[in-house]
Parts: structure tokens; C-alpha cells; sequence
């Protein structure tokens, strides 16, 4: 690198008359385009970032799990992604530091302006980097010597991890997220007038924050599946591949699970994008962004739908599960409509004999598919389709249900305690939406008779909260499930899904409300079901065991394609969420008048964004391969009990899956 | 292993790939790699078709407003006849304008709502529509007075009476809309590279090709008129202007001329030259021609420069902001 540099030093002519005379606005990149430049480090610092900020939060689940469960298995898996992280956290590092110095030296004058806001932030978030490199430190190579009695406190080591991440991501997220949309700045003069807190505490500070912080974990989770899957099918062993599929399968059950609430996530940050500047929500959704979003949907889809494959290719290894897998074909048309209806755009540019031979500008029917409600109502009906799949997995290999008296007043208590919590997140959005004032939407009061639909089916869902509680008690859960899953998709998806349509018409503003009711209505369904599940299946009959290793090659190809498409969506993202600045480095009060502020068409941005993928890919093949050296100069017998686990699982009778109920 | 690694690392490609087309058919099928700087509209020149080219650029109306089915956006009351009251805004301005004089007390004509729901939209909102539209004089957009003052007429010319002269912006919106955007100085949406421009100007192949007509130093035709030293007595707007709108205002000396020969020959240019026998003419091309007197049938003035008006077309933004660049080292 220095050697390059040498030459490209010598080779620069001397200063332009600007940078002598006084202090520049811009700087070029060695004659390039610095924002090229800025963006390609940026976008590689961040998903570096959420690597190392997404696998510790699993990590340490993992190792908790095996912490209680008293199964090693967990914490070697643990600490095996753990190794990924110690030698990602540098390279991490390193792009971070040639951020700031890049930044610093192309983009003096925002520096300048940003570093008089937040500069008391640059110590605490230096200090807290020192806090997070220690601690990982510490968390990894005190791995081996805190056990014992000593484990709480390396478990205790893995949170704080986490908490000095966390805190480390909100920082950070404070600076990116006042840029979309500053605070404390007085409109007249456009000059910031408020306080250090006031600009961390913009309005798009904790949407941000909530949606990277899930993003990080699915980012991780399908990162971790791809290297599983490459170690995988370069297996040498039977108990090598089986130890790899579990972590594979480990991979792909975060990276989904994190994935189902991150549309949500998305929404509420897209409605505060909306909120804070109309004029940026517009040019997102209506705008030049508007095609980033379909390429988004995609992107998303893709993840959904590979997700389900590998899940359905893994029903393939339990036996038993073949008593399911007719299910699978109706499972797949439903996720193949809703992607197709996510993937709708309401408006394609159209000739005038296009436009004569569809009718008009829009197409009669699919028009309606490419509004948000049907959005919505298809988002949801992906998201349950997903669970439902998962739900299919887990039973795999059970057979009868043990009697629910039998769990005991644990289980009873478990069981309340879900429906407390279910029923007590829809009474209250219910009771919201009923006394909400039509005047803060700016609605009429006569429009106030629209928000009642919503809030009966909300009380509607408590009812059956209550109807499947009884049922679950009486020994029917499968049949409780079946039916909350039922009224839900009937409530949440078809009836709200169309409703939408009249709310648009008649009541345009309420739309975001009716979103989160159909939101909330598919999170309570995923949290009862799942707490139904865990009860109905906890000591079930196991009818067959799980071959753990006995995944076909193809399913491994899913997981490269889940890491690979979320990879490409978070450069897609990361385009979107920069690029709604236009050409502004603070919207609305630092205008960038450098050379390179201009909106990107979508074929730079791909050529761009599939560059920085294949960069960062290669980076973390490399990053992983150098942490692969240490295991084999110690041999790989160090983890090699992990291997021994999942391998047993191969034998009849010893068949579970890691974990309660077989599943992690 | 290391067969494992090339599948996946195929595969990613491949993937990649695939994305990067996707990227490349978007930009084909929505047609944004044509997108340009904004025209400039100087205050003389308020049309609706000048407000339309606002309303469906600069100003981002249409992220918010449909006009009957043409975009589709919903966030706001679509200005066409399927909007409220069935009626485009032009006519339904009046309806409201009468409804506002009722509950203010004041007059209130259909300009006067239209002007009012641009620069206080917030104070008479449609019914069924959320208070949020912002004020386009502010930043981010930051439209320029003469801008808005297009963009009613636009609006008025939508199932209304156009009236350029009625529209009157309430006193201090200018001083007010230059406050935070840096005043009325044109500033340059890139910083331009000035080689890069003095090879546009030169070179006779490429868009510009300004030294046709155009002298610099020794280099350059006689057509128009010479530009050594034009950024020491021009400001950058002005130098903008005479790119973008070449008949707005032209030099002396360089008033263009239309002769009709008796073959019935129309010939456009600049009188170069003249005696009693012949006339010299320099032409849009930088040709110049000597016509015969006894040749000519008809001689008049002509309000149009012979420089040719699509610029704004032809040069990208780049190539625009490289030229500027050149131009202003003219000094």
C-alpha cells in the first residue's frame, strides 16, 4: 500500500491555488471523485460494523443457552463465531479510521461543520471503542479460563459486549441520522443553535438505531450461514458436516428471525424519514428512490423465500417430517403471490401506445397491488407464511404431546403470562386507535367512525387470545394455533389488507395507524404461537432423529444466496438512506456543492454497490480464512468436541436437534 | 475446500451480477440517466409551461400532487379534474377562494388561494389531507420567487384562466427565500472542471463547440461576440442566462437579421458586413456568406439570436459546469 502511495504522492502536481490560498471546501481524490471514495470505505466500515456489532448479540444467546442448558455444544458454537468476530473487529477498525481521515481530508468544510455539533460525542465514542476492544478481548481469549464458577462472569463479559456496542452503533447512528434530519437549528438563519443532546436526539436517532440494530443480527446470522455452508461442502469428515449444517442451520434461524421484524422496523423508520422532512419521505417513496425500493423488495423477497427453501431442505434430514411437506407447495404459492404483489410498482413510464393498449396509466387490477396497503397486507402474509414454516420445522420430528397438566403450574404460568402479555399490546393499541382525535391526523371528527374497525379486530384477536389459551389448557393446542393463525391472517392480512384501500380514500392519513394495528395483530400471532408451541412440545415424543450433515449441496447454494442478497441490500440501503439528501451533507442546512452532488442513476448505483459486495466478501473471506490459521496450528481437536454432538445425532434414538424441542 | 470455495465464490459473482443488470435495465426503463439542471426561469419569462417544468421537477410537486392520471402520487389532492370537487385546480381555485373570503372576512380571488396554498399551505388545507406540505421556498426545496410565481400559473392554466400579471407574491417572500439559501446569487450545482470546458469550447466536434462562432484570445469565429475577458464584466447569472436563453438579451452589434432571396432562400444570421453590392452574413453555424444585394427580396430585424437555444438540451450538467468553469477563468 505504501508503495503505491509513494508513487501517487510524487505524481500529484503542485497544490492548486485554492488549497495554498486558504482553506478548501472539497478536495479531490488524487484527481478522482471523492464521493465514490467516501461511499466505497463508508459502505464497507458499516457492514464491517454490523458484523461485529450482530454476532455478539447472538454469540452471546448461544452461549447463555449452554451456559443453562449445561450442553457444551452451544458454547463451542459460540465461541466458533466469536473467533469470526475477534478478527473482523480490526479490519472493522481499520476502515472506521480510513473513514475519518478520508472524510477529513476530501470534506473539510462538513467536518468542520459536523465536528463543531458533535466533538464531545468523538471522546466518549473513542473511549467507548477502547471499552469494546478490551472487552472483546477478554470475552475471547477468557474463554478457555472462565469456567467454573467463573463462567457467569465470561457470560457477563459477553453483554457487556454487547452494551458497549449498542452504545457504540447509537453514537454513530446520531451523526448519520442528523444528517438526514438536523435539530436544534434555527430555520432563519440555518445556524445550529441547540445543544450537543439536542442534535443526538434528532428525530431520526432511535427508527435508526432500532432498524440497524436488527438489521446487524440478520446481517451476522446469514453471514455466519454462508461460512457454515462453505465449510460445509469442503467437509472432509462426516462429523466435520455435521457440525457445519448445525451452525449453518444456527445461521439461517437468527438471520430469519431477525429478518421477520425488520420490515416493520423499515416502515416506522420510513414514517419518520416522512415525518421529520415530507419533502425526503416523498422523493423515497415517490421520488428517484422509488425504483431503490423495488429492487429492495426483491432483495427481501429473495431473503424470505430462501429462508423457507433452506427450512424446507432441512425437513428433508428429520424424520418424520415428511407428514408435513405437502404442506410446503401451498406455503410456497402464498409467499410467491405476496412477493409478487410486494413487488409491484403502481407507475411504469409508458408510451402513448402503451399507455392505449393497458387503458390508461395504470393497469385495472394491478394498480391496486402497487399501493401500500396491499404492500402491507402482503408483508404480513410473507412474515406469517415464514413462522408458520418454521413452526412446520420445529414439530419435524414429534409426535404425541405429553397432557398440559403435566408441565405443571410452570407451564400455566408460562402460558399467562404470553397471553398477559399479548392481550395487554392489543388492548392497548385498541384502546388508542378508539380514543384517538381525528384533529391530530388533521381529519374531520366524522372520520373518527373509521378508526372503529381496526380496534374491534384488535379486541376481536384478545378474544382469541383468550378462546385458544382454554383450548391450549384442554390439550387442543395444535387446533389453537391453527385457529390464531386463522384469525390473524383473516383480520390482519384480507380484512385490513382491503380496508386499506377505503382508508386511503376516505381517511388517507389514518393508513399509518392501520399499519402498525395489522403489525401488532402478526407480532402478537408470533409471540402466543410460539409460547403455545414451547409448551405443546416440550417433552414430546420424538418419532425420528435429526442427520445432522445430511443437507443436500443445493441448500448450502441457499445459504450463499441469503448472504450475498443481504449484503447487496444493505449497500442498497445504504444508498437509499444517503442518497435521500440529495444534495444536501445536512438536509436542508449544509448544502454540498462539491462537484459529485449529484443523485446516482440506478446503474451506477448497482455498478457501485455490486462492486463494494464483492469487496466486502472477498475482505471477509479473507478475514475468516486468517482466523482459521490459529485452529490449525492448534489442531482442530480443540473444538473438535463440538463436532462429536451433532454427530450422535446421526445414531437412532439420539436424534434431537441441540436444544429444547430439538431446535436451538 | 478449496473446489467449495470457487462454487460459492461463483455464485456470489453471478449473483452480483444479476443485481448489477437489474440496475442497468431500471436506469433504461425510467429514462433518469436524461435527467439535467433545472431551467432557469428569469422573472420576464412567467408561463405555465415555465411552472409546469417546476411542478414536475425542481419544485417536486409531483412526489405529492397527480394532475388527472399523469404521476401518481395520492399524499395530496390531485390537480387534475379527478380531484376534489371534481374539478382541476385552475377552476376549483375559485370555489375555494369564496370559501376562504367567507371565513376570513377578506377578498379573496382564485390567484390569491393558489398563491396562499403554496407559501402557507398549512392554512387552508383540503379536507381528508394532512397538514404537512412544506413550504417550497424554504430549504430543501428552495424554489426562487419567479419559480413560484410559475408554478401558479401552471396551476392556473389547469382548468383556469391564465393571468401572470394578477399573481402578486405577499412583500418580503424574496428577502425571506433568500434568507439560508445565500441571497439571489447563482451558484453552480458542480464545480467544473475548466480544461475539460476550454476543450469543449474549442473543439468544433463536440457539443458545445462555442469557438464556432465565439473568440477567445486569437482562437474562435467572428459570429458572435468575442468572449476574451467576459467574466471580468459579466456576473456568472448573466454569463448562465446568455447559455440557456440566447435571445434574452443580445449584444450590440450582434443583432440577428432574416433575408429572404428571391429563390426564395431563407438565410439567418449576423450582418459581418455590408457595401453597396453585398451583404455579409455570419450564420447559427459560424459559415459565413456573402449575399448579393440585387438577391434579395425581403430584409428584417429578428427578436431570436441566431445561437442556438438548446443548450440546456444538448450539454450535459457536467459539460455545462465544465464550460461555466472555463468561461469564468475569462477574466
Amino acid at each position: 500500500m505504501v508503495a503505491l502511495a509513494a508513487p501517487a504522492l510524487a505524481a500529484q502536481s503542485p497544490a492548486p491555488a485554492a488549497l495554498v490560498e486558504g482553506p478548501a471546501d472539497y478536495r479531490g481524490f488524487f484527481g478522482g471523485n471523492s464521493r465514490l471514495i467516501i461511499w466505497i470505505v463508508a459502505q464497507l466500515h458499516l457492514m464491517f460494523g454490523a458484523f461485529v456489532l450482530g454476532v455478539p448479540i447472538f454469540a452471546s444467546i448461544v452461549e447463555i443457552i449452554g451456559w443453562r442448558s449445561g450442553d457444551s455444544r452451544y458454547d463451542h458454537l459460540a465461541h466458533e463465531f466469536t473467533a469470526l468476530l475477534s478478527a473482523a473487529f480490526s479490519t472493522t477498525a481499520a476502515f472506521g479510521g480510513l473513514l475519518v481521515f478520508a472524510l477529513i481530508g476530501l470534506y473539510p468544510k462538513f467536518m468542520s461543520f459536523l465536528t463543531s455539533i458533535f466533538h464531545t460525542t468523538y471522546y466518549i465514542y473513542a473511549l467507548l471503542f477502547f471499552a469494546e476492544g478490551f472487552t472483546l478481548y477478554l470475552y475471547y481469549y477468557g474463554w478457555g479460563r472462565m469456567v467454573g464458577r467463573w463462567k457467569g462472569l465470561h457470560v457477563f463479559l459477553g453483554i457487556l459486549l454487547n452494551v458497549w456496542g449498542t452504545v457504540l452503533m447509537l453514537l454513530a447512528n446520531a451523526w448519520a441520522s442528523y444528517m438526514m434530519a438536523p435539530s436544534g437549528i434555527d430555520k432563519e438563519t440555518l445556524r445550529f443553535v441547540g445543544t450537543t443532546w439536542q442534535a443526538v436526539a434528532n428525530p431520526l436517532w432511535i427508527p435508526l438505531a432500532i432498524h440497524r440494530f436488527i438489521a446487524n443480527i440478520a446481517f451476522g446470522g446469514f453471514i455466519v450461514g454462508a461460512y457454515a455452508a462453505i465449510r460445509f461442502l469442503g467437509a472432509r469428515s462426516e462429523a466435520e458436516r455435521a457440525h457445519y449444517d448445525w451452525m449453518g442451520y444456527v445461521g439461517n434461524f437468527v438471520g430469519l428471525a431477525a429478518l421477520i421484524p425488520l420490515p416493520f422496523a423499515g416502515y416506522y423508520l420510513g414514517r419518520e424519514v416522512y415525518s421529520a422532512s415530507p419533502v425526503m419521505g416523498n422523493n423515497m417513496m415517490g421520488g428517484a428512490f422509488s425504483w431503490s425500493f423495488i429492487i429492495q423488495a426483491a432483495l427481501i423477497g429473495m431473503l424470505f423465500i430462501g429462508g423457507n427453501y433452506y427450512l424446507w431442505a432441512g425437513m428433508g434430514r428429520i424424520s418424520g417430517a415428511e407428514r408435513y411437506r405437502p404442506y410446503i407447495k401451498y406455503i410456497n404459492v402464498i409467499l410467491l403471490i405476496s412477493f409478487a404483489v410486494w413487488l409491484t410498482p403502481r407507475n411504469t413510464p409508458l408510451t402513448g401506445e402503451e399507455q392505449i393498449l393497458l387503458g390508461g396509466q395504470f393497469h385495472p387490477l394491478l394498480k391496486y397491488f402497487g399501493l401500500m396497503s396491499a404492500k402491507n397486507a402482503a408483508v404480513n402474509f410473507i412474515i406469517l407464511s415464514t413462522f408458520f414454516s418454521f413452526l412446520l420445522y420445529r414439530r419435524g420430528n414429534k409426535g404425541r404431546t405429553r397432557p398440559f397438566a403435566e408441565h405443571g403450574p410452570g407451564g400455566k404460568l408460562a402460558l399467562a403470562l404470553a397471553a398477559a402479555v399479548s392481550i395487554g399490546v392489543l388492548l392497548w393499541y385498541a384502546r388508542s386507535l378508539l380514543t384517538l382525535d381525528p384533529k391530530t391526523l388533521d381529519l374531520s371528527p366524522d372520520r373518527a367512525r373509521y378508526f372503529a374497525l381496526p380496534a374491534y379486530l384488535l379486541l376481536g384477536q384478545i378474544g382469541m387470545v383468550l378462546l385458544t389459551g382454554l383450548l391450549t389448557l384442554r390439550d387442543l393446542g395444535k387446533l389453537a394455533q391453527a385457529l390464531f393463525f386463522a384469525s390473524t391472517t383473516l383480520a390482519s392480512v384480507f380484512v385490513l389488507g382491503v380496508y386499506g384501500f377505503v382508508i386511503m380514500e376516505k381517511a388517507n392519513p389514518f393508513l399509518r395507524n392501520l399499519a402498525v394495528a395489522q403489525w401488532l395483530m402478526v407480532m402478537v400471532c408470533l409471540l402466543w404461537n410460539a409460547a403455545i408451541d414451547l409448551l405443546l412440545f416440550r417433552g414430546a415424543e420424538t418419532v425420528g432423529g435429526i442427520r445432522w450433515g445430511k443437507m443436500a449441496a443445493r441448500s448450502q447454494y441457499a445459504l450463499i444466496l441469503l448472504c450475498v442478497s443481504i449484503v447487496m441490500l444493505m449497500g442498497l440501503m445504504g444508498f437509499i438512506r444517503s442518497g435521500l439528501r440529495e444534495d444536501w451533507h445536512v438536509y436542508g442546512v449544509l448544502q454540498d456543492t462539491s462537484q459529485w452532488a449529484w443523485t446516482p442513476t440506478h446503474a451506477y448505483m448497482a455498478r457501485v454497490v455490486g462492486g463494494i459486495v464483492l469487496l466486502f466478501l472477498g475482505l471477509v473471506a479473507f478475514v475468516f480464512w486468517l482466523a482459521g490459521l490459529g485452529e490449525k496450528e492448534e489442531g482442530i481437536g480443540r473444538v473438535a468436541p463440538a463436532y462429536d454432538a451433532p454427530a450422535a445425532a446421526l445414531t437412532p434414538g439420539g436424534g434431537d436437534p441441540p436444544g429444547e424441542g430439538g431446535s436451538p | 475446500m478449496r473446489r467449495a470455495f470457487l462454487g460459492a465464490v461463483i455464485f456470489a459473482v453471478v449473483l452480483v451480477l444479476v443485481f448489477v443488470w437489474i440496475g442497468e435495465v431500471i436506469t433504461r426503463v425510467s429514462g433518469e440517466a436524461g435527467r439535467g439542471a433545472p431551467a432557469v426561469i428569469a422573472p420576464g419569462d412567467i408561463t405555465p409551461e415555465a411552472g409546469e417544468t417546476v411542478f414536475w421537477g425542481k419544485g417536486k410537486c409531483y412526489t405529492c400532487h397527480a394532475v388527472g392520471s399523469r404521476g401518481n402520487s395520492i399524499r395530496g389532492p390531485n390537480q387534475g379534474e379527478t380531484g376534489p370537487l371534481a374539478m382541476a385546480i385552475g377552476a376549483r381555485a375559485s370555489e375555494r377562494a369564496r370559501e376562504r373570503a367567507q371565513a376570513t372576512g377578506k377578498p379573496f380571488t382564485a390567484t390569491d388561494y393558489l398563491v396562499e396554498s403554496l407559501l402557507d399551505p398549512g392554512a387552508y388545507v383540503v379536507e381528508g389531507y394532512k397538514n404537512e406540505m412544506p413550504n417550497p421556498l424554504r430549504p430543501p426545496i428552495s424554489l426562487k420567487p419567479e419559480e413560484v410565481t410559475a408554478a401558479v400559473a401552471y396551476l392556473q392554466s389547469l382548468g383556469g384562466t391564465v393571468d401572470v400579471a394578477a399573481i402578486k407574491l405577499p412583500p418580503g417572500v424574496e428577502a425571506a427565500a433568500r434568507a439560508g439559501v445565500g441571497g439571489d446569487e447563482w451558484r453552480p450545482y458542480l464545480s467544473g472542471d475548466p480544461k475539460k470546458g476550454e476543450d469543449l469550447f474549442f473543439d468544433p466536434e463536440s457539443n458545445a463547440a462555442c469557438a464556432k462562432c465565439h473568440r477567445v484570445k486569437d482562437k474562435g469565429g467572428d459570429v458572435g461576440p468575442e468572449l476574451t475577458g467576459v467574466a471580468g464584466v459579466r456576473d456568472l447569472k448573466f454569463i448562465v442566462e446568455s447559455i440557456l436563453e440566447p435571445s434574452k438579451v443580445i449584444a450590440s452589434g450582434f443583432e440577428p437579421i432574416l433575408i429572404i432571396t428571391k429563390a426564395d432562400q431563407y438565410i439567418t444570421g449576423v450582418v459581418k458586413g455590408e457595401d453597396g453590392s453585398t451583404i455579409v452574413v455570419g450564420d447559427s453555424q459560424g459559415r459565413v456568406l456573402t449575399v448579393p444585394k440585387d438577391q434579395i427580396k425581403q430584409r428584417a430585424p429578428q427578436a431570436t439570436s441566431v445561437m442556438p437555444e438548446n443548450f440546456g438540451e444538448i450539454l450535459t450538467v457536467e459539460e455545462f459546469h465544465d464550460l461555466l468553469a472555463f468561461l469564468q477563468t475569462l477574466k
